[in-house]
């Protein structure tokens, strides 16, 4: 029994990690936004893997063991944070048995923490309001700025962990930062006449995408976050929106489009399908494709 | 059927209307928030600092807004707006050329209001149960509704089937605790389970205290992610009462490859179960039994494969071996002192496909099979039995999930053991990720001809029940295993 012991322990100590077959840094993301930042940032020195794809609802991803066995081998995770994952993320990085990234490690990255968060509720939280984040809306990887400043800080990060690549990830940021900034005056020119529009959202997932745009939302489809609506709230938000005159819809790829094709069609406001993550249509492949794409969809509603 | 769906929807949309005052709060605190959001974005947004006149502060507080931002916002001060790129610069903590971007580059997390606690996550789970039975089932897991009924009279009634109390943290870099406590049909506390888990050693992770053994699929499962209102027949048959639970360790080896493949070792120490009643169905434990220094060894081996991102493909391998405590029968107890050796096979088949907006379809099928075997002692032959449930959850709509089990005992059946069948069909709506009503049917059938079945002298010896449950979880209760 001793010597079977022995065995078992020296076999762990002399098979290889499968992933320590080269230097580079294993980064795992939440969500394809995240992996698409970090490859920037880490250029050649990174591998990248993310949990959940752009077409997927980040709130409802399967704890697979699948997704545990990626974690196992990670140096470092990269989470949205603020509760968007609490419902799949924290048991798996347990399962994962990974020392590296169990939460305030060094290789644990909260993305939450380089934004300035929106929506954090000031008076008592209860669920009567339904499924909603007590610690602020965590869809906040839209807006440009915000983009900058999670590059940066998983950048930081990585110089954390790689002091000697420190040159090489400072380069991968600053061409990031030239890249976006290129990108910049043809945002501006098309984001300026998206200011005041008056538009209504499934979830209350686009507060910081509106608060760059300027857009004013009216009102959701979703009565309390995660809930679906329940029968006379669709006719009180149709109402709302023909006082208002809202007229654009817009809704992740993800949710049922049932309702809002109902609320859309019966209000005159121009439903668009949007998406909210690198991966959610094939054409979206990068940051800048998404940030395009979701410009290019609103502009097409305000004409 | 379609009308009384119809009905029902009707009735939980009428009870979802009556949470509307709450709504009205939920909007109002949203309102707050985009005022304290405009506001936040005023010092970003290189506004002026000189206070608004009186008067145009009045104004904004009634369109709901901050003055400052407003001001902002309705392009009051438009030439001191940053560009993006300038914008960028600045998050990205380069030196801006416009005087119109603050140096501060950094958001202000220090700002933000949460609160900090270091105590555990604390979740309360009730579970709450209705039924009628033509007689009390012949094995019932602590934590099925229990109606108190005896085997020979009708049975109806509420129960609360259980309450569960949990305390989750992480320790410190090392370990974390889970402490589960539960009171089952309302008979006392009970420690579910209270454990530490290692998080920090490679591959290997150490699980000790008292935890749900990974012996099959189901027994590690709480009750309040059961598909069903009762647990399957084999947990109580074989695994115990309250299933296998007991004090122990567990060394876990996640081996090196790139497909999930466990390989578990388990050592409990089981104390022998209490003597049922006189009158109740006799039911041979598999474990408990021997000396002090006779532990119970489990080892279970469990895959998962993903066949595509739709399906996933979980089984297990499990076997477990410890001493039997045996079985009053008159003045003698039978199988006292023999060793059990339990082998288990489960197989868990899900079909989901991860866009939901494609459908909320998706399709479950678990099947569990255990094979028990008796060894001899210096007065008795051994035995060997065996039984198995296969179930099948479908989900039909975002909230609406149906299920389908068949339970079967007495495969191979045994002196002990006779042949019995039990088919559950339920129905289950979740309201919300917190809270589920389900409604449940089934029935048993007994082999009338065995012997144990006759000793009994059953006025119903098949058995027709059915159930209402409803569950609520309130407090932070972490997330679920595949």
């Amino acid at each position: 029994m001793r010597r079977i012991f022995v065995l078992l322990v020296f076999s762990l100590v002399l098979i290889p990690r499968w992933a320590s077959a080269d230097d580079r840094l294993n980064v795992v993301t939440t969500i394809e936004t995240l992996a698409d930042l970090s490859q920037r940032v880490g250029g050649e020195k990174v591998t990248v893997q993310s949990l959940s794809h752009g077409y997927q609802d980040p709130h409802y991803v399967e704890a697979k063991p699948s997704l545990a066995v990626a974690l196992h081998r990670a140096d470092v995770v990269v989470r949205v944070g603020l509760d968007l994952e609490i419902g799949w993320l924290p048991i798996l990085v347990t399962e994962s048995r990974n020392g590296n990234i169990q939460p305030g490690q060094l290789g644990d990255i909260d993305a939450s923490t380089f934004i300035e968060v929106l929506d954090i509720p000031t008076t008592q939280v209860t669920r009567a309001m339904g499924d909603i984040h007590p610690r602020g809306n965590p869809h906040f990887w839209i807006p440009p700025v915000n983009a900058v400043r999670i590059a940066k800080g998983i950048s930081e990060r990585l110089k954390q962990l790689r002091p000697g690549d420190k040159a090489y990830f400072d380069g991968q940021f600053d061409k990031f930062l030239a890249d976006i900034k290129r990108k910049a005056s043809q945002w501006d020119g098309e984001a300026k006449p998206l200011a005041g529009l008056k538009i209504v959202t499934y979830h209350k997932s686009w507060s910081y995408v509106s608060r760059w745009l300027k857009l004013q939302e009216d009102g959701y489809v979703e009565i309390k976050p995660g809930i679906p609506p329940s029968p006379d709230h669709p006719l009180r938000l149709i109402s709302l929106m023909k006082a208002e005159k809202v007229s654009a819809l817009l809704m992740e790829d993800y949710y049922n489009r049932g309702i809002a094709e109902e609320v859309a069609s019966q209000t005159g406001a121009k439903l668009i399908p949007m998406a909210s993550d690198v991966g959610a249509r094939t054409e979206i492949r990068t940051y800048f494709d998404l940030v395009d794409a979701i410009l290019r969809n609103l502009n097409g509603a305000h004409r | 059927m379609g009308a009384r769906i119809r009905s029902l929807i009707k009735i939980f949309a009428a009870a979802t209307l009556a949470g509307w005052p709450f709504a009205a709060s939920a909007q109002r605190n949203s309102a707050i928030d985009a005022g304290r959001a405009v506001r936040a974005a005023a010092p970003d947004a290189g506004v002026p600092s000189a206070e608004s006149p009186l008067s145009e502060q009045l104004e904004a507080a009634a369109r709901g807004q901050a003055a400052p931002a407003s001001a902002a916002a309705d392009g009051g001060t438009p030439s001191t707006e940053p560009s993006l790129s300038e914008q960028l610069d600045a998050a990205a903590g380069k030196p801006v050329p416009s005087a119109g971007v603050p140096a501060a580059a950094s958001p202000q997390i220090a700002s933000r209001g949460s609160f900090q606690s270091l105590n555990p996550d604390i979740a309360v789970i009730a579970t709450g149960a209705a039924g009628f039975s033509q007689r009390a089932p012949l094995l019932l897991a602590g934590d099925d509704p229990d109606l108190k009924g005896s085997l020979t009279e009708h049975s109806a009634g509420i129960t609360l089937q259980e309450l569960e109390l949990a305390f989750q943290s992480i320790v410190d870099p090392y370990f974390r605790a889970d402490v589960f406590l539960t009171i089952p049909n309302l008979n006392g506390l009970e420690v579910e389970e209270a454990f530490l888990t290692t998080t920090s050693l490679p591959a290997l992770q150490v699980k000790a205290g008292v935890f749900r053994s990974a012996f099959g699929r189901q027994n590690g499962m709480h009750l309040h992610v059961q598909d069903f209102v009762e647990r399957p027949l084999i947990n109580a048959a074989y695994l115990g009462t309250d299933g296998l639970r007991p004090p122990g360790a567990q060394l876990s080896w996640l081996l090196p490859f790139p497909f999930f493949l466990q390989l578990m070792g388990e050592v409990f120490s089981i104390t022998a179960p209490d003597v049922p009643p006189p009158g109740s169905y006799p039911h041979l434990p598999s474990f408990g039994g021997g000396q002090r220094t006779d532990l119970t060894y489990a080892g279970e081996l469990k895959l998962f494969l993903p066949p595509s991102e739709s399906v996933s493909i979980f089984g297990g391998l499990n076997v477990a071996t410890g001493v039997s405590p045996g079985l009053v029968q008159g003045d003698a107890t039978i199988h006292q002192g023999a060793r059990t050796i339990l082998y288990g096979v489960d197989l868990y088949v899900k079909y989901k496909p991860p866009n939901q907006a494609v459908t909320y379809f998706s399709l479950a099928w678990t099947t569990e099979y255990f094979l028990r075997r008796i060894g001899s002692t210096a007065t008795e032959d051994g035995l060997t039995d065996g039984g198995l449930y296969t179930q099948l959850v479908m989900q039909i709509a975002r909230r609406w999930f149906v299920g389908l089990r068949q339970d079967l005992l007495g495969v191979p059946s045994s002196d002990l053991q006779p042949l019995t069948s039990r088919t559950t069909l339920d129905l289950t709506f979740y309201p919300s990720e917190f809270s589920k009503l389900r409604g449940s049917v089934q029935y048993d059938a007994v082999d009338s001809q065995a012997a144990i079945i006759q000793q009994l002298a059953l006025p119903h010896v098949n058995n027709f029940a059915a159930y209402i449950q409803f569950e609520v979880a309130i407090g932070a209760h972490g997330a679920h295993k595949f």
